[in-house]
């Protein structure tokens, strides 16, 4: 099994050079070899979460086997696994299903680019998940950024290219503050190796000294990833980025990129700072507060929405609110709900868009609610998922969300100060998901001629798009496996957690 | 024989209510209404027999069934029962009598005579009732029954005031019924026994509710006998209803409120516990109010059958302030009002129907000169009258007596002397809205021949070109009434002692 | 055994409404055959159950260790059970005759029928996060039903509905997690289950938690400030409203919220607090607002379901007593209630779709053409005012006589409520039958003309002219006669059922 070993790396490497590979293919080629790719480091990642979970263990992985301050450290456990694994199989989901709409809204010949921005954006999606050096990590967020910035602007109208030059601004303005963040660490502890850091920040925090540039540091980083990830107040650019760009390309930025930061902001407060430290910064309560705004705001501008892609953008925010709430809570119970909560957002918000993307074929490509009047009927299976990805997003009993809502729920119970707003903020904001997701699903199925509108007779039925129903199946059953088998995962959460730092 | 009593009227009523679709026109209406009258008349005058068979010989008690535990449909015959049940017949079976003539020219008397006979039978169950439960079942049973004679005529303004009367009148049930829960509580038992049932421990620490409780109860049967704050649907109720059903109501379904709150006040809750506390006074209060408010408002009231609702008003607190005083004497006053105010009551607006029927006059300048045409109508009201006023030797003297008597004896304050004086003013109130009717009814002065202008449109419009005494269907009811008011005056002694005999054991 | 048969009554109507579009019915007369063949039987199993009464449970589904859905029969659940097992047939056999005008019927029995498995699901439900899933599920699963006729109004009124049912799921999820969290376990135990060491000094918390969890379950039955979408919720075509809004649906809602007042939070602990005082108030409130609501109103359907907005906290308002006699006269009025209530919505509901006339002010002298229905709902009318003698008076008593028993201030403020209620009742019950039975002369004894001049926003119904409006048939007909004739015998005969309800609830303390 040492093989499996190897895997991690690997798979970063693989991804990172089928995106020049992809750039000089074919289109037809680059496509396959994408799709290739992208099953391969899934089907590695797999492996590397079974190596994982039977050793109970974690490895870390020298490359070039140079040790700590030359060479660079790869570290991985189930956690990790399954993380890379989960991102993988989205991914896949996403490229597959929105193939149709990429070969109809882009150029011909920037497709090549497109598939070797997704591969650059894999490889650092792992190695965000994987690495073990801050520096690595810095240097794999830049590379994250570009290739967002490129999903973006693949399809290139006004609105996406203004969104893309947003998404930069910010991005590289959380960029920044993280690598004055990783500045100010490196200053005071003199590693970059997360491991090093971490013993050094202990012994720091346990004597005392440098305690303003300590927090200094942690705050830096935090907003700096909680700009990136958009957070409440930074959430500006999201909604034109992943209300226009062409279809895989919403659906992977909304459910994995923003993960991949809040993974490392993850992996930094259990790993390099250590989360006892963290707690005592008190830069949670500050992450609580806005998390909590995040979360209902982000559903008030949702309801004021009338496009229903930006509506499920906006919806995002607010799920992100949910992520950086239970990081708030300060608690490892906190911690467990908001990583379900990133998959089940994952998963659920994905399907959304790829639902809504179908929904709005068979409405002219209207995307107004007026528009969508009527489409459950038109087309059964995508007002189906949607519907599936709504009561989801409501938490409903049975659907990945409530899975997450009630370990938000249940990780509220065991704080003291913050239980009461936490639990209000979750209900009021299931309400408000209630209002626009709900108001969105009656709508699809309110038939047109009774509301005295016309609207398009397009109908699509399986056999029209046999790929994108597929995954919208595969979407659900995804979506019910995370709502109805979440213990394993839990369990499998929680040891890989306590494995982490 | 209880159960009989009851039910024959009411399954009698049912069974005309049923056929009611099948009124048929021209001759063969004469004859159906013929048999409908015969069919009714038995009814009537064999249920009265029971009823009074009953009350006087026939067994004490009769459980039908258990509402709840220790909650039966539970009947028991005592005095208070006698008294009423017998007021209730002679008077119903007199009235209705009356009312085959009558309710000719109202139409729909299937309607009408059904649902007279099924409240004839739900007021002699109510006077059966043993417990607070059953009378209170009764108690709404009646409301929604009689219901149905208030808007007869079916205008809107007949609908309004019977929606009116049934809002008061459920206001008033649920008022009791708020009490009954209460009483339920802290009583050992709901049965009526004389002197109270009240379990002095419970009530002692519940005194506050229990009072509340307990005022509740009285002004929430006062709403049925027309006290102060519920009075309002009195006015309204009467004048648009049947003359006989105006009659019933104000001779006897007032009084129905009276026998609810002498089982309340006498039979369950106990006179002990609320004299001297602030309910006692505040009923007095309330009672004495009316007395005087009625009176004035009848005498300002220029229809009729209006006046003579203001004046049931007054009249019936009379009865009330008899009850608040809490003392012997008052008390044989107020059950001697209840008897002779109910056959006064209903002989005067038998007149009033009579008026209304043979002249199509409501109004009382209209009466001016009736004396002429009507002389033994306006008779039999002129005795009524004197006998409401309380002119001796008629009834009303007597009962007033007692009343006055009880007042100035009782240990009751400044209402000692306040309660008669109201009494005295509001019988000179009395005297005056309806002796004027007796003086410009048999000597018109000036306004004669205005008043026979009037009269002669007034007979174009009604089409009765004769305007003289009714036949004697109607008449004889109407005398009887009249002289009964009359010689309960003269021979008071046997209703007098039976009376008292009540008092003595409640008090 | 007989474990198997709690999960059969709540998958049985599941499944069977499910497979109700893929089964190929020759004709419509087929299909009813066989969606009452499938009510019927579920019943019978239900009603089997009663008598029955299986200790043990039967875990359905296990989402993690401690989260099952998992099915258990009790005292209580046998009450609820009881009461959707005895009216589900009938309700779906009124159903057939009235949908016969209605489009969608495969739809819409599909609904009705899987509605039925889930409200058993929550009758039945072991412990409180089943309840809580089958809560959510009955949201779902009743929104096509109002959505039925599809018109503006109805997708208005089922948006309105479903942000309150969800709203007060996600209010009520609070008080779910926290018995998960603070309870020594997730079943219902008489008494309640709350580890009172692990709250320690947290006391308060615990109690605001139970109101937010008592808010949020009662926004199903109504509650005021948390009632207006059930007059909307009207719109649905009135087998829906006379059996889901009338019975099973906000019934559900009064039996969440006794189910965790006596056997999650537990009465003994709730009972003085001043949580008890917080939710006292809104329910003495919806009492009276409710009524009044109902005077006002004269559309037919919307003033029943306004009624039914104040008898439903009738039931609230005996759980919040927090004494078992409470429970009791919560009990007995939820039985009655679904009894006068069905009964009452069937009659409005056979008005409706043989006169094709929707308000008050145009019933007059239908009686004459439809004496059976409006007698039947006079009688509805006379029962809910609590005339002695029907059922509605018994369970006012036991209310009664539990607030008095409570001697608690608000008690009595709440008898004065019912009181006042009893009477707003007298007049809105009352003035339909006068209408009916009466017609006022200067209307012209509703024989023609008035009928034909409709306001603007006078519903989608044309009415049909006076001399073509005639009873319904047997199938409409055969419930309203039932519920009538159970509605005078309970009325008359009620002890048996009290004791049998009093043992249940003896259990609690």
């Amino acid at each position: 099994m040492e093989v499996v070993r190897n895997f991690p790396f690997l798979s970063i490497i693989m991804a990172l050079f089928s995106g020049p590979l992809c750039s000089v293919l074919g289109r037809q080629a680059a496509k396959w070899v994408n799709t290739a790719v992208i099953s391969l480091i899934g089907v590695m990642s797999f492996a590397v979460l079974l190596f994982t979970v039977r050793t109970g263990d974690f490895y870390v992985y020298q490359m070039g086997h140079f040790p700590a301050p030359w060479g660079n450290e790869i570290r991985f456990g189930q956690l990790e696994a399954w993380m890379a694994l989960f991102f993988c199989v989205i991914m896949l989901l996403c490229m597959l299903s929105g193939r149709r709409e990429l070969a109809r809204e882009t150029e011909p010949t920037k497709q090549n680019l497109y598939y070797a921005m997704v591969g650059l954006l894999l490889s650092s999606l792992l190695a965000l998940i994987y690495t073990n050096d801050m520096f690595t990590a810095y240097v794999f967020v830049e590379i994250n950024t570009i290739s967002a910035c490129g999903l973006i602007m693949i399809r290139e109208n006004g609105r996406t290219l203004e969104a893309a030059m947003r998404y930069m601004i910010m991005s590289l303005l959380g960029s920044g503050l993280l690598l004055m963040g990783l500045c100010f660490l490196y200053d005071l502890t003199g590693h970059l190796l997360m491991s090093n850091i971490r013993e050094s920040v202990t012994a720091l925090a346990a004597s005392g000294e440098y305690h303003v540039p300590l927090l200094v540091a942690i705050c830096l980083m935090s907003v700096g990833i909680a700009i990136k990830s958009a957070l409440f107040p930074f959430h500006a650019w999201l909604p034109d980025a992943y209300g226009y760009s062409t279809l895989s390309s919403s659906a992977i930025l909304s459910s994995l990129v923003s993960k991949g930061y809040i993974f490392l902001l993850v992996k930094i407060f259990y790993r390099v700072i250590g989360f006892d430290v963290v707690r005592e910064s008190k830069v949670v309560n500050v992450l609580f507060i806005f998390g909590i705004l995040g979360m209902i705001l982000g559903s008030v501008f949702a309801i004021q929405e009338d496009n229903v892609r930006r509506m499920i953008a906006y919806s995002s925010v607010a799920q992100i609110g949910y992520i950086y709430m239970g990081f708030g809570l300060g608690t490892a119970a906190g911690m467990i709900a908001s990583l379900y909560h990133i998959l089940s957002h994952a998963a659920t918000k994905s399907l959304l868009f790829v639902a809504a993307s179908g929904l709005t074929d068979v409405s002219d490509e209207r995307t107004d609610f007026l528009g969508l009047t009527g489409a459950g009927y038109r087309n059964k299976l995508a007002g189906l998922a949607f519907t599936v990805g709504s009561l989801s997003m409501v938490g409903i009993p049975a659907f990945s969300g409530f899975i997450s809502k009630l370990l938000f729920a249940q990780a509220a119970y065991e704080t003291r100060h913050k239980m009461l707003l936490a639990l209000v903020a979750l209900a009021i904001s299931t309400i408000l998901n209630a209002v626009y997701f709900m108001k969105t699903v009656i709508r699809l199925y309110t038939p047109g001629w009774r509301a005295g509108l016309t609207v398009a007779q397009a109908k699509i039925t399986v056999k029209d798009q046999p790929l994108k129903s597929a995954m919208l199946v595969c979407f659900i059953m995804l979506n019910l496996f995370l709502g109805l088998c979440s213990e394993p995962l839990v369990r499998l959460m929680i040891e890989g957690l306590e494995r982490f730092a | 024989m209880i159960g009989l009593s009851i039910l024959l009227p009411v399954v009698a009523g049912v069974f005309l209510l049923l056929s009611a679709g099948r009124d048929a026109g021209g001759d063969e209406r004469k004859e159906s209404l013929h048999a409908l009258h015969v069919q009714t008349g038995l009814v009537l005058l064999l249920t009265g027999a029971l009823a009074l068979y009953t009350a006087w010989n026939g067994a004490d008690t009769c459980t039908w069934f258990e509402l709840m535990r220790r909650i039966p449909v539970y009947f028991h015959i005592d005095d208070v029962s006698r008294l009423f049940v017998t007021v209730v017949s002679v008077t119903w079976v007199l009235v209705g009598f009356y009312s085959f003539v009558y309710m000719s020219h109202e139409g729909k008397e299937r309607r009408f005579f059904g649902f007279y006979l099924i409240v004839y039978g739900v007021l002699i169950a109510l006077c059966f009732a043993g417990n607070l439960v059953t009378l209170y079942l009764f108690y709404e049973l009646m409301t929604l029954t009689s219901m149905p004679m208030v808007l007869h005529n079916g205008s809107r303004e007949a609908i309004l005031a019977a929606l009116k009367y049934l809002f008061y009148s459920m206001c008033g049930a649920y008022l009791g019924l708020f009490g009954i829960f209460f009483l339920y509580r802290f009583c050992d038992t709901l049965t009526f026994t004389a002197g109270g049932t009240l379990n002095p421990e419970l009530a002692m620490e519940n005194q506050t509710i229990l009072m509340i409780a307990v005022f509740a109860m009285l002004i929430g049967f006062g709403a049925k006998a027309g006290m102060f704050p519920m009075h309002a649907w009195l006015p309204t109720a009467h004048p648009v209803a049947p003359s006989p059903a105006s009659a019933v109501m104000s001779g006897i379904i007032v009084k129905a409120g009276v026998l609810a709150i002498i089982r309340v006040v006498y039979f369950v809750v106990g006179p002990d516990f609320i004299r001297g506390t602030w309910v006692q006074t505040a009923w007095m209060s309330l009672a004495l109010l009316t007395v005087f408010m009625g009176s004035m408002l009848a005498f300002w009231e220029p229809v009729f059958k209006k006046r003579l609702a203001y004046s049931t008003v007054s009249q019936v607190s009379y009865i009330l302030f008899g009850l608040s005083v809490l003392s012997e004497t008052a008390m044989e006053g107020a059950l001697l009002h209840v008897v002779f105010h109910a056959f006064i009551k209903s002989a005067l607006f038998l007149t009033a129907g009579v008026f209304l029927y043979q002249a199509g006059k409501t109004r009382v300048e209209q009466l001016r000169g009736i004396g002429r045409q009507m002389p033994v109508t306006l008779w039999c009201f002129t005795f009524a009258s004197l006998a409401l006023i309380g002119i001796p030797p008629a009834s009303g003297f007597i009962s007033k007596w007692y009343l006055a008597e009880g007042a100035l004896e009782g240990d009751i304050g400044v209402f000692g002397w306040a309660g008669p004086a109201v009494l005295l003013l509001s019988a000179l109130l009395t005297a005056g809205y309806l002796l004027p009717l007796v003086t410009n009814g048999f000597f018109p002065k000036a306004g004669l021949v205005e008043a026979e202008m009037a009269e002669h449109i007034d007979g174009a419009e009604t089409g009765t070109e004769q305007v003289g005494d009714p036949s004697a269907l109607m008449l004889v009811p109407l005398a009887v009434l009249a002289a009964l008011a009359l010689l309960l005056g003269i021979f008071p002694n046997p209703l007098i002692r039976f009376v008292s005999g009540i008092a003595a054991v409640v008090l | 055994m007989s474990a198997i048969l709690l999960a059969v009554v709540v998958v049985l109507p599941v499944l069977g409404g499910a497979l109700l579009p893929l089964l190929p019915f020759q004709s419509r007369r087929q299909r009813q055959v066989y969606i009452e063949g499938v009510v019927l039987v579920t019943s019978v199993l239900a009603l089997l159950l009663l008598f029955h009464r299986p200790e043990e449970r039967i875990v359905i589904f296990r989402f993690t260790s401690n989260l099952t859905l998992s099915l258990k029969l009790d005292g209580l659940g046998t009450v609820f059970v009881g009461i959707i097992a005895v009216l589900w047939p009938l309700a779906t056999l009124y159903a057939f005759e009235y949908m016969e005008q209605e489009e969608h019927e495969v739809t819409f029995f599909l609904f009705y029928t899987v509605t039925y498995g889930v409200t058993m699901g929550i009758a039945l439900a072991e412990d409180v996060v089943t309840m809580y899933c089958f809560y959510e599920m009955l949201t779902l699963v009743t929104l096509p039903l109002v959505m039925h006729t599809l018109t503006r109004e109805a997708i208005l009124a089922s948006r309105t509905y479903l942000y309150y049912s969800l709203g007060g799921a996600a209010f009520a999820f609070m008080g779910v997690i926290f018995i998960l969290i603070y309870g020594t376990t997730a079943d219902f135990v008489p008494g309640g289950v709350l580890d009172l060491v692990k709250i320690g000094d947290r006391k308060n918390l615990l109690l605001l938690i139970y109101v937010f969890c008592f808010f949020g379950f009662s926004v199903k039955s109504a509650m005021f400030p948390f009632s207006g979408w059930l007059p909307k919720a009207g719109v649905a075509p009135t087998p829906v409203t006379a059996l889901l809004h009338a019975v099973a649906v906000v019934k559900a809602g009064a039996f969440t919220t006794m189910r965790i007042t006596y056997y999650s939070f537990g009465a003994q602990f709730l009972c003085g607090t001043w949580a008890q005082t917080v939710v006292l108030i809104p329910v003495i409130v919806t009492i009276v607002y409710g009524c009044s609501r109902a005077v006002k109103e004269t559309h037919l359907k919307r003033r029943l379901a306004w009624s039914t907005v104040g008898n439903l906290s009738y039931i609230l308002f005996g759980t919040a007593l927090m004494t078992p006699s409470g429970l009791v006269g919560a009990l007995s009025h939820m039985v009655f209630h679904a009894l006068m209530k069905i009964c009452m919505f069937f009659c409005a509901g056979a008005v409706i779709s043989r006169s094709g006339r929707e308000y008050i002010w145009q019933l007059d002298g239908l009686g004459r053409r439809m004496p059976k229905v409006f007698a039947a709902c006079t009688v509805c009318g006379l029962a809910l005012m609590g005339v002695p003698g029907l059922c509605g008076f018994i369970s006012k008593w036991n209310l009664v006589k539990a607030a008095i028993e409570s001697r608690n201030l608000l008690g009595y403020v709440g008898i004065a409520a019912l009181m006042a209620s009893a009477l707003l009742t007298a007049i809105y019950m009352l003035t339909v039958s006068v209408h009916a039975f009466f017609p006022a002369k200067d209307s012209g004894s509703g024989s023609t003309e008035r009928v034909s001049v409709t306001p603007a926003g006078a519903g989608h119904a044309t009415p049909v002219p006076y001399d073509q409006v005639h009873d319904p048939g047997w199938r409409m007909l055969l419930p309203i006669g039932i519920f009538v004739v159970a509605m005078i015998a309970f009325g008359l005969h009620p002890q048996p059922l009290i004791d049998e309800l009093t043992r249940l609830v003896d259990v609690i303390h």
